[in-house]
């Protein structure tokens, strides 16, 4: 907004943006007190940013933060690393097998689904690219434009992420029953 | 089928599921499935996941601990928009602070008493018929002195109606008006008798318009439809076959004559406008 304050649009763009926030971290974190810790991190580093840049789209700008103060978190507290330490060139080639659905019993595939703690876990097992890219969009909502922005990739790139995710969780919810 | 046509019909189909196939795009894959019966259990499979995702992995809210902190974060300051009757403002929501200085706190009643003592009273009186108009035309002028027209800022309905839906009793379709020049800008949600309802927020060149989704039988004493002016602001009301509507907004009464028409005719399946 023009002629605002850092601090006015601060309290204009991150309230709002909380729930979204915190539930990123958390998945990236696996840790709901870190979760809080990275929120307000990112929270400090938004309401620096917002002297000098204006924001056109608030959600995926400020998930961004969010997500690049995990990975400062993440690295520093010597947890679990959000990089992923492979060939990022293999990372982004979708795997035919992965695509491969099909599954022996429709039905249990089904009850796989339903089976929340199970689906939890295949989630959080996700290797970071995949896990970031898949909770962007399924409990964010943001778009693959917006994902591409908030990651830092192409939208190609993005769509190959959000497929493989998708693949690997259907695999790994049929193989672990 | 090779590995690049796999892996071209395995993004088509993600791409459908998350709604980023332009028309003509969406057109035709729909047409595939119709045609390949595979494809279209493929996609079964893939929306039941998706489902399943969003059901077993919510958006999760923030711990109240984290929201005051980072509310803590700023202090409320001194209002620069022109249009406010006040120098200071004190957001209602969340961000009021417990620790900001005896002298600020002053300054602040003084203000919180001058600016919204008719939006108050509004409250405490059951909502007759002006006195439905008189609280959301206060609740506007607050929300925008406060420079928090919305609580939810998005301009995607489909962002917007989830939030607002957790958060109230009532929830229409949200209409998509920028075609018609009022692009959507976000939501909030209005305490009207104690009851949470929806506000949807567009704007329209540098105006904004509040609209407020009721139960006909609370909006029904609120009297009819048409304009009508309140301390310079126009307030518009009406209502289709399940929700009333009244909409507040500094704009003048051409225009927003002509957004309640838009608002109407989308809201209305058969695009004729709805009864006055």
């Amino acid at each position: 907004m023009r002629g605002s304050t850092a601090e006015q649009r601060f309290r204009e763009i991150v309230p709002p943006l909380l729930d979204d926030a915190y539930s990123l971290a958390k998945w990236l974190s696996q840790s709901p007190t870190d979760a809080e810790d990275i929120v307000q991190d990112a929270a400090l580093r938004a309401l620096q940013a917002l002297s000098t840049v204006s924001v056109d789209r608030p959600k995926p700008w400020f998930l961004a933060i969010v997500r690049n103060a995990a990975m400062t978190f993440m690295a520093r507290n010597r947890r679990k690393t959000l990089a992923y330490a492979g060939d990022m060139t293999d990372l982004d080639a979708l795997d035919p097998r992965e695509g491969d659905d099909a599954a022996p019993n429709p039905e249990q595939a089904l009850i796989a689904l339903e089976d929340g703690e199970r689906l939890r876990k295949a989630i959080a097992d996700l290797p970071p690219p995949f896990l970031e890219t898949l909770v962007m969009r399924d409990i964010n909502g943001l778009t693959y434009r917006e994902i591409a922005e908030a990651t830092e990739t192409a939208i190609g790139t993005v769509m190959s992420r959000l497929a493989r995710a998708r693949a690997m969780l259907a695999k790994s919810l049929r193989t672990e029953s | 089928m090779s590995d690049r046509d796999r892996d071209e019909r395995l993004l088509r189909l993600n791409a459908a599921l998350d709604g980023e196939l332009d028309a003509i795009g969406s057109r035709a894959f729909e047409r595939e499935m119709r045609d390949d019966p595979a494809l279209a259990a493929e996609y079964q499979r893939l929306a039941a996941l998706r489902d399943a995702v969003r059901r077993h992995a919510p958006r999760e809210e923030a711990p109240q601990t984290l929201a005051a902190r980072i509310a803590a974060m700023t202090a409320p300051a001194p209002a620069e928009a022109p249009p406010a009757p006040a120098p200071t403002v004190i957001p209602l929501r969340r961000r009021a602070r417990l620790d900001r200085s005896a002298l600020a706190m002053a300054a602040s009643f003084a203000v919180l008493g001058f600016a919204l003592g008719a939006g108050l009273m509004a409250l405490r009186t059951p909502a007759g018929s002006g006195a439905l108009a008189d609280h959301l035309v206060s609740d506007f002028v607050r929300a925008a002195i406060a420079g928090q027209p919305f609580d939810v800022a998005s301009s995607d309905r489909h962002t917007v109606k989830p939030w607002l839906a957790t958060r109230t009793t009532v929830s229409g379709d949200i209409a998509d008006l920028a075609p018609q020049g009022f692009p959507l800008v976000g939501g909030r949600v209005t305490i009207v008798d104690r009851v949470p309802a929806p506000t949807l927020v567009y704007r329209h060149n540098e105006h904004l318009v509040a609209v407020t989704e009721l139960p006909i039988e609370k909006a029904a004493r609120g009297g009819a439809g048409g304009i009508e002016t309140i301390d310079g602001y126009h307030v518009a009301r009406w209502a289709d076959a399940a929700l009333a509507y009244v909409a507040v907004s500094d704009m003048d009464e051409k225009a927003l004559s002509a957004f309640v028409e838009a608002f109407r005719r989308a809201a209305s399946p058969t695009g004729e406008p709805a009864r006055p």
